[in-house]
């Protein structure tokens, strides 16, 4: 279970960390144990990670600059080695033929010849992966690049660049897409777009992992969500389990009768009265319906009833002790 | 390999930086080669034949740029200074990749890092060959040209001569092609690569070799018998020199085309294989 100190340094107890049952979610696609990196003698950059992502899921990376990200990313794309641990993407080791066979990537700024146009670029991807070519237009289709196709790369808007870069991800059609800031320098409606597109590429058996700096973007697109802090992944889960229990104000009266209502409901030690005649409570946010009616029922009139839900922002700095860095 | 190699030359054609650089070499093949000097040996400037051989005239030179000299003529002046644009060619290959980031596009595709690196230096030695067979093919035509300008008759050397000095200059340009090929995967870009292939090429060897010559002959000549300059300077000579009217004693390379051919061989397998052991094992974080 997630365990938030209260300085903020907030750590996983792995013991009880969350780790659904392959069977819920799917054989595991991505696997780490105990990866690490470290630069000279001195620069740890991922420090004994251990990260599991399963088949089917949309399991977005999150941390402040400098936590590690795109160097595991890249560590599981087989362009940084690890110095220790191992890892396996697709049941091979990174980098290996059987392994960047099934994945896509982004990492970074998307990087392609600027001397050729955006659908050469992509034809000799197909080349090197070993695709048919009618899989260019059909990818620079997917993207709405069509029309610029045939300009060159060193014309595009970042926008552009950023988009041939998912077409270049969805060339060979992976079964595991690892985009590192897809949405980098994107105006609005692009990040829409691509955070629509990124959605319904999750959708069935392909797995999206995702590193991103946009929590609003990661809460919408992903199932699944690693927090990494200096190296080391310091939460994990769903949104709703790193949410934990949510704090509903209720105000009823009798207040006495109230109190004796939610008591039973929720548990003394998770209900607080707050002096004017309303309470607080620790409960899920989907029980907030049985509550409300359990008062109704008891005699009790409620005049206030509203959840406060803590947003995956509030999360991030407990747990990262970041303000405002992303 | 054959998808990497394929997908290389696609980029090598339509790199416009490649076909300037080649049409640049072959402008001043045509330009100094043969377009400058006929009109020099033409129309010499005066007093130009002092210092020359009693009865010796500029014009007497000419026959260096007639069909029959065009192999002598295209190895003494190109084979070594020819090296500089194929150098510039490996490293314009390579470096770009990290330049552009496209190194991390190519390395997450397929196929594993030296699968990539065979194709791509499989391709660098098309163009090297492409290169050097426009430079034979220009040198020729140059040759023929300025013959019939002269009203001459002169026939072209035998094609086993021609094919061998093709052979020896393709090896020759190789070397520098790998040699900056190496610099760029050391040095992970374009501008420090291409800086220091040249001063090797045109200072470094020389230079030192030049100042040690001062030591004696006897001294310096067996230890820069192992170095590429000299042994590119050595195959060139190995197809002989033009012969002049009052001038016919000539250098003596010294050592012979085989010696050079396998220092040369060694120095490309060398820098292959330093380029792989680099690409193979260091991280790329660009």
């Amino acid at each position: 279970m997630l365990s938030l100190a209260a300085d903020n340094a907030a750590v996983i107890d792995t013991a009880v960390r969350r780790r659904p049952a392959a069977a819920v979610l799917g054989d595991k696609v991505v696997e780490t144990q105990g990866l690490t990196k470290v630069y000279g003698k001195t620069i740890t950059a991922v420090d004994r990670l251990d990260l599991d992502v399963y088949r089917g899921e949309v399991y977005g990376f999150l941390g402040p600059n400098g936590a590690g990200k795109t160097t595991t990313l890249r560590m599981l794309l087989g362009l940084i080695r690890p110095t220790g641990g191992t890892a396996r993407v697709m049941g091979a080791a990174p980098g290996t033929p059987a392994s960047l066979v099934k994945v896509g990537a982004i990492v970074e700024t998307p990087a392609f010849y600027p001397y050729m146009s955006g659908r050469d670029n992509l034809r000799l991807l197909a080349m090197y992966c070993g695709v048919p070519m009618t899989r260019v237009d059909a990818t620079l289709e997917q993207v709405e690049l069509t029309p610029r196709a045939r300009h060159k790369f060193s014309t595009y808007s970042m926008g552009m660049k950023q988009r041939l870069g998912i077409a270049a991800a969805l060339l060979k059609e992976p079964d595991l897409l690892i985009l590192d800031e897809p949405t980098n320098g994107l105006d609005p409606q692009g990040m829409a777009d691509v955070r629509n597109l990124i959605i319904e590429l999750g959708k069935g058996q392909r797995t999206v992992l995702i590193s991103s700096h946009l929590l609003g973007e990661v809460e919408l697109m992903c199932t699944r969500i690693g927090v990494i802090k200096k190296g080391k992944i310091v939460a994990e889960g769903t949104i709703d389990e790193l949410r934990g229990a949510a704090t509903l104000t209720v105000r009823g009266t009798p207040a006495d009768l109230a109190q004796t209502v939610l008591v039973r409901d929720a548990g003394a030690e998770n209900v607080t009265a707050l002096g004017d005649g309303s309470f607080s409570l620790k409960v899920a946010a989907q029980r907030t319906a049985d509550i409300n009616q359990h008062l109704v029922q008891a005699g009790v009139a409620v005049t206030e009833l509203h959840m406060d839900e803590r947003s995956l922002e509030d999360i991030f700095m407990e747990l990262t002790g970041t303000e405002g860095g992303l | 390999m054959v998808a990497a190699f394929r997908g290389e030359l696609f980029k090598a054609v339509r790199r416009p930086g490649i076909w300037v650089l080649v049409g640049l070499f072959l402008g001043l093949a045509i330009l100094i080669g043969y377009a400058i000097t006929y009109l020099i040996y033409t129309h010499p400037p005066p007093n130009s034949s002092q210092g020359l051989p009693p009865g010796t005239t500029l014009s007497d030179f000419k026959i260096a740029l007639y069909p029959e000299n065009f192999v002598k003529e295209t190895m003494s002046q190109w084979g070594v200074l020819g090296g500089v644009f194929a150098l510039i060619v490996g490293v314009l290959l390579q470096g770009s990749e990290y330049g552009w980031g496209t190194i991390k596009t190519l390395y997450t595709q397929r196929y594993g890092r030296l699968t990539m690196l065979f194709g791509k230096l499989l391709a660098m030695f098309v163009v090297v060959l492409v290169i050097v067979l426009g430079l034979f093919a220009v040198d020729a035509a140059c040759s023929w040209i300025v013959a019939h300008l002269d009203g001459k008759t002169s026939s072209f050397p035998a094609a086993d001569v021609i094919v061998k000095a093709i052979g020896a200059a393709f090896l020759i340009f190789s070397f520098w092609a790998v040699f900056g090929f190496a610099l760029a995967t050391a040095f992970r870009q374009s501008a420090l690569a291409i800086g220091l292939g040249l001063a090797y090429a045109l200072v470094i060897e020389l230079l030192i070799f030049g100042l040690l010559a001062g030591l004696g002959g006897s001294v310096v000549k067996p230890i820069q018998q192992w170095f590429p300059i000299a042994n590119s300077s050595y195959l060139s000579q190995s197809f002989g020199q033009v012969r002049f009217r009052g001038l016919e004693s000539q250098p003596v390379p010294y050592a012979d085309a085989t010696h050079a051919v396998v220092m040369l061989l060694l120095y490309v397998i060398a820098f292959t294989t330093i380029s792989a052991w680099l690409t193979r094992t260091r991280d790329v974080t660009s």
